[in-house]
């Protein structure tokens, strides 16, 4: 009887979240949650792009990137909506849909606290998108500001996949 | 049996979060995600807010809050306000980035212009709409869109000039189409403006002063002593580097010569989300803050020019490098100019305020002026020409608005 309650429970529980965001919904990302990626994906090369649904260059970068995630298995690819436009996972999810990037890493600041999300990502990071954070293997992080540059990207990739040989 | 009353219980409450999933999402985004500290539309709930004195001493705010945007009137400099006037009544996706606000201008009848901008689609183009009260801010005008033209427009300024006109600048991506259609690449926005001798119930066809600038940063915008507008931008100069840029106009029709506020090398195909202030002082002198991520420097910078925008002095920093400072705003008061910017040191965000009683030669040490640990608006300067006072919207204490007291 219990067993019946709990398992009735947790489908009811669960029901509302998975109507609301659908499978594939970007995950808040709140405070802590940067060292929690950090640590996720250490010891893998791993790309990471701040956007936003508002932001015009951003428009433009999304499919490109959706195209390197394709062309780069060997690249764990995250995206973190940075936007602080109330309401927008059903956008910020078509777009990375439409992007490719559907089964990437996705995630959307979760806390209207920008300011202290951005710090303990890059204290100097002043909220402006896209910005991309390449992290190598042994951990180092190269900026890009603004929209990158594909090449780059693929030349950074390709130094990854020397570094394992 | 014992466990069926509690558990009937979490069933009930399961079930209602089934049944009303945006219950639980709007409790989630109320303590989360939004910078908001509620969800209806009064002023505890705003994220922006904006204030503005009319030429009789009647401090007036304009906020965004519960998705609609209201005003308020104060005859005792904050202390308390009106029963608060709802300017919009549909549902509409109000433009909530960081550098997007409602904006208002009240002239000597106390009639009110205002202009705030809309997501008017699901691919986030935007709208200018304005509207106008002419009796006292009792009622608005249905609020309509500043041009007939449907290109994506933000980030809208207006003030009524000395003669009774109110005068609008925006960006406005008018130019991209048939740029592309002409299979050129189109950079940021084109910068346009029109004038309006009933209030605000009609505006002029939109003229541009300046195309390709940057898209995505708030405008600047004053009055020179003679009543020209004078309006400072994030513009985009050759080779991608989005510096700032400054127009005087010869009238309200007529844009003026652009020239280069600072030589910052900030070159980046992005968004800042960052846009200057300007103010001008009773000596002519332009003052101008802005935030950089240049080659040549880095953080918040003033500068000022005493020939009408021409040439401007070597940008001072402005702020602690280490605590991030943003936000930079300026104005010329009765006592002398008064700067305000943010700064954040991991857990606390704090408005810092420095002041000139030399027209911008000398500034005195930062001093702060409040904090908080939440998210907040920009801070805001405003004077009645008495006294200057610093406007702030914060999640956690709400509403502060405070004089700032004139330096020995």
């Amino acid at each position: 009887m219990k067993r019946r309650f709990l398992a009735v429970l947790i489908l009811l529980a669960t029901l509302p979240s998975a109507l609301a965001a659908g499978e594939g919904a970007p995950k808040p990302f709140e405070r802590g949650s940067w060292q929690k990626l950090l640590h996720a994906h250490a010891g893998h090369p791993t790309l990471v792009h701040f956007w936003g649904v508002t932001c015009g260059p951003c428009k433009v970068e999304l499919p490109q990137l959706g195209r390197f995630m394709k062309d780069h298995p060997g690249i764990d690819v995250v995206t973190i909506s940075a936007d602080l436009v109330p309401n927008l996972p059903e956008a910020t999810r078509s777009m990375l849909d439409n992007a490719g990037l559907a089964s990437a890493e996705n995630w959307i600041f979760g806390d209207g606290f920008a300011e202290r999300l951005r710090f303990e990502i890059d204290p100097a990071w002043q909220g402006d998108i896209p910005r991309t954070m390449l992290i190598a293997r042994d951990g180092t992080i190269t900026t890009i500001e603004g929209s990158a540059e594909i090449a780059d990207l693929n030349k950074w990739s390709d130094a990854q996949a020397a570094a394992t040989r | 049996m014992i466990s069926r009353k509690p558990a009937a219980r979490i069933l009930l409450a399961a079930a209602m979060l089934a049944a009303f999933p945006n219950l639980c999402k709007a409790q989630m985004s109320h303590q989360h995600a939004s910078e908001a500290a509620c969800e209806e539309t009064v002023l505890r709930c705003a994220s922006k807010v904006t204030p503005a004195f009319a030429p009789d001493g009647t401090l007036w705010l304009a906020w965004m809050a519960g998705g609609q945007i209201s005003v308020a009137s104060s005859k005792n400099q904050g202390k308390s306000f009106s029963a608060p006037v709802q300017v919009t009544r549909d549902r509409l996706n109000l433009d909530w980035g960081p550098d997007a606000r409602p904006k208002l201008a009240i002239d000597a009848k106390g009639d009110i212009a205002l202009a705030f901008s809309i997501f008017r689609d699901q691919a986030f183009n935007g709208q200018v709409l304005t509207t106008r009260s002419t009796d006292g801010g009792r009622s608005f005008d249905p609020p309509k869109p500043i041009t007939a033209n449907n290109e994506s427009q933000r980030f809208e300024a207006i003030g009524f000039d000395p003669a009774g006109a109110v005068f609008a600048v925006w960006l406005d991506k008018r130019n991209r189409v048939p740029a592309q259609q002409r299979g050129e690449k189109y950079d940021g926005a084109g910068l346009f403006f029109a004038s309006s001798n009933d209030n605000g119930a009609t505006y002029s066809d939109a003229r541009m002063a300046a195309d390709n600038t940057c898209e995505c940063c708030r405008l600047a915008l004053a009055f020179d002593g003679a009543g020209h507008p004078v309006v400072v931008f994030r513009n985009i100069f050759d080779g991608g580097v989005r510096d700032h840029a400054i127009v005087t106009f010869t009238d309200l029709a007529t844009s003026g010569e652009l020239h280069r506020v600072s030589r910052d090398d900030w070159q980046i195909a992005a968004c800042p989300h960052h846009g200057p202030s300007l103010t001008i002082s009773p000596e002519g002198t332009y003052h101008v803050t802005w935030y950089t991520n240049g080659k040549a420097r880095k953080g918040l910078f003033y500068a000022r020019s005493r020939d009408g925008g021409k040439t401007f002095s070597d940008p001072l920093p402005i702020g602690e490098p280490s605590r991030s400072p943003s936000r930079p705003q300026v104005i010329a008061g009765p006592q002398g100019l008064v700067m305000a910017w943010k700064e954040f040191d991991g857990q606390k965000t704090s408005i810092n305020l420095m002041t000139s009683h030399d027209d911008g030669a000398t500034w005195s040490k930062p001093t702060v002026a409040a904090d908080t640990t939440d998210s907040s608006d920009h801070p805001l300067l405003v004077t009645d020409g008495r006294q200057t006072y610093l406007s702030w919207m914060t999640k956690a204490e709400g509403y502060h608005f405070q004089v700032i007291e004139g330096e020995p």
